[in-house]
């Protein structure tokens, strides 16, 4: 152990080669911080690090499961996820695959789990996201995740919408993915104001035939609320268009 | 005729197509070849309806016109309600415009028979054609096949969906008669042997499915799920869905239930994973003695009190199947077990992070020779109690579990 706060640049290249740093000279750091979140005190003593090769070697030598595993974890919002992944890494290139079956470490459990929390989430998004038709015909998918999960999503639509163009857009994060029908595109943007966007005229056709089938699809004589709420919890409901008018009953 | 708007059409025929249990869209691998829609072979669910049951497919009925009389049903010829009739490119115009917007996996179309069961599947497989060849759509497609329809026509439709069911409604073909005059049992499975005889990449590739309904008539549990069972082994069914009887229409011959009984539907689907996921028989879980499945135990924990014999079983010893007979233990949680303890000895905490059901599993379980409870309770009263006691409680819903994953 030493006394030193190492920052990274908050990307995931980075990470790794910090991480990648510090296993090889068997470092064991106080703490690995975003420089982009982290807010300095007189206390700490950090260190930046400056990589002249951009060798990710120790985590190319890992299996495919540990290497999703640890970028999923940089994908959550947890406070501890650096450590978290400097832990898993450390096991996992002492155990080989096998690692994933060594519940008993905290830090592979800790893993596993946030692993587990955004293979959830964009699973659950991967259904909830809702695209609508702008003006000028392009599709606009608006979404407020816990996790950074909308290259996950861009990868799943950009498999099933592949002759449209369409934008997911991350608005907590205000991060976007654009596709063009060809590329995706990353961008960080500015905030975007829902009431000015424009729809086509279909779009509000198609809005009305959606929240009709929705209602109709319910069967009241097994009506349960509290079943429907537990599979689609409220955080998801915002974006929604079959759940808006509950949405606003909410809101009152 | 006085023309019906698109809305109208389809609040009628959502209604009437409501009552189908089945809305998965998983097992298919359908790629997008340039069009439309790409399956996702886990399934996903779009939207829960407020019934909590999950909206994945556009689930509608071409129409709700019918020829036959089956008490039963919302559609039947003798009801008067309103009828309405989606044309081929109706039906295509909404899926695809509810596909792009993320709106649902694909579509579930079944129909009313018109004129005779082979015009039916003419209109049906037309949609369906339309689907795939024109508009080139490569997402989920469930399509029911029309019971007493040719041959080369349920071939023909087999061909273009991803999912292909006929619903075998009652456990027994006396049953179905009475209720269903114009249905037999034989057709019905007739479609099934062939969809079973065809089944490959290119012929309903995520396998077929039925639906019984529950409570309609004096059939007992031990009948429903024997034929069940039946079903799964001869023509290697998906799944059964199980439908609680819901009292649509008077009928001298129904039962009039006030409410559909939902309970007995979800232990009949308790059972249903038991024996296609934890290797159990029908007749380990019910016999002639026992004909319907307990309502306070779930039918793992029954057969579990019933060979307390067996119990406590060791953890970090007993097989794989027998690790499935534990409550509280599922296949995913006796996999990471097996694969764990090659590694070191569990212990009741490493179980917990396992996914196992601690609250469950404590009675039936020892680690590394520990057992938990005194062994003076390892009894049927006590455990069955407890059980039943921690299923019922009030403050369940107020004590949420603490866990990642709250909402």
């Amino acid at each position: 152990m030493n006394n030193y706060i190492y920052l990274y640049d908050g990307t995931f290249l980075n990470l790794i080669l910090v991480i990648q740093y510090l296993l090889k000279r068997q470092i064991k750091p106080l703490n690995i911080v975003d420089e982009n979140i982290y807010q300095p005190n007189l206390l700490d003593a950090t260190i930046k690090l400056n990589f002249e090769k951009e060798e990710t070697n120790l985590y190319q030598n890992l299996s495919k499961n540990c290497q999703k595993i640890i970028y999923y974890n940089y994908l959550t919002d947890f406070k501890n996820k650096e450590l978290v992944i400097y832990y898993f890494m450390l096991n996992a290139l002492k155990y080989g695959p096998k690692v994933i079956y060594f519940q008993k470490l905290k830090c592979v459990n800790i893993a596993l789990s946030y692993s587990h929390y955004v293979t959830h989430e964009a699973h659950k998004l991967k259904g909830f996201l809702r695209f609508r038709q702008l003006a000028s015909n392009w599709y606009l998918g608006i979404c407020n995740p816990k996790t950074d999960v909308i290259f996950i999503l861009a990868k799943h639509f950009q498999k099933r919408l592949s002759n449209e163009k369409w934008i997911i857009y991350d608005e907590k994060r205000k991060k976007l993915i654009l596709y063009d029908q060809k590329n995706l595109y990353f961008l960080t943007t500015e905030e975007i104001l829902k009431k000015n966007l424009k729809f086509s005229e279909e779009e509000l056709k198609m809005n009305n035939l959606w929240k009709t089938f929705f209602k109709t699809i319910g069967i009241e004589s097994r009506e349960n609320k509290k079943c429907q709420q537990s599979f689609m919890p409220k955080r998801y409901w915002e974006n929604m268009i079959e759940m808006e008018d509950e949405n606003e009953k909410n809101n009152c | 005729m006085i023309k019906v708007s698109l809305e109208e059409k389809l609040k009628i025929l959502a209604d009437a197509a409501k009552y189908d249990a089945s809305c998965s869209s998983s097992g298919s691998t359908r790629a997008n070849k340039g069009g439309l829609g790409n399956a996702a072979s886990c399934g996903i669910c779009h939207s829960y309806a407020s019934d909590g049951r999950c909206i994945s497919l556009l689930k509608i009925l071409m129409t709700n016109c019918c020829i036959y009389d089956c008490k039963y049903c919302l559609n039947r010829k003798s009801n008067n309600i309103k009828r309405a009739f989606f044309t081929p490119e109706e039906i295509c115009e909404i899926t695809l415009n509810f596909y792009k917007r993320n709106y649902i996996e694909g579509l579930f179309l079944s129909s009313g028979i018109m004129k005779n069961p082979d015009y039916t599947m003419e209109k049906l497989i037309e949609t369906i054609y339309l689907l795939r060849k024109k508009y080139h759509f490569y997402g989920y497609i469930h399509v029911k096949s029309i019971p007493g329809a040719s041959e080369y026509l349920i071939k023909k439709l087999g061909s273009l969906a991803d999912r292909m069911s006929a619903n075998i409604e009652l456990a027994t073909s006396s049953s179905l008669h009475l209720l269903a005059p114009n249905k037999s049992q034989d057709k019905v499975e007739n479609i099934m042997a062939l969809i079973k005889e065809n089944k490959s990449s290119a012929f309903v590739p995520a396998g077929q499915s039925t639906q019984m309904i529950i409570g309609a008539t004096k059939e007992n549990d031990y009948q429903i799920m024997t034929k069940s069972s039946s079903l799964y082994q001869a023509y290697h069914l998906k799944r059964v869905f199980y439908s609680a009887y819901i009292a649509v229409n008077k009928d001298k011959m129904l039962p009039s239930l006030k409410m559909p009984p939902l309970k007995r539907e979800h232990r009949l689907y308790q059972a249903d994973w038991l024996l296609r996921f934890y290797n159990f028989q029908v007749d380990d879980l019910l016999d002639q003695e026992n004909q319907n499945f307990s309502l306070l135990v779930d039918p793992k924990a029954n057969w579990a009190l019933n060979h307390l014999e067996e119990f406590p079983k060791e953890i970090n010893q007993v097989s794989y199947n027998d690790l499935l007979k534990i409550p509280g233990i599922g296949p995913k949680s006796a996999k990471r077990i097996i694969k764990s303890r090659k590694y070191y000895k569990l212990t009741i905490t490493d179980l917990q992070k396992m996914g196992v059901v601690i609250k469950r599993a404590k009675y039936f379980i020892l680690c590394n020779g520990k057992y938990f409870l005194n062994q003076n309770y390892l009894k049927r009263n006590f455990i069955e109690a407890n059980l039943i006691l921690e299923d019922h409680s009030p403050l369940k819903e107020t004590a949420k579990q603490l866990s990642l994953f709250d909402e």
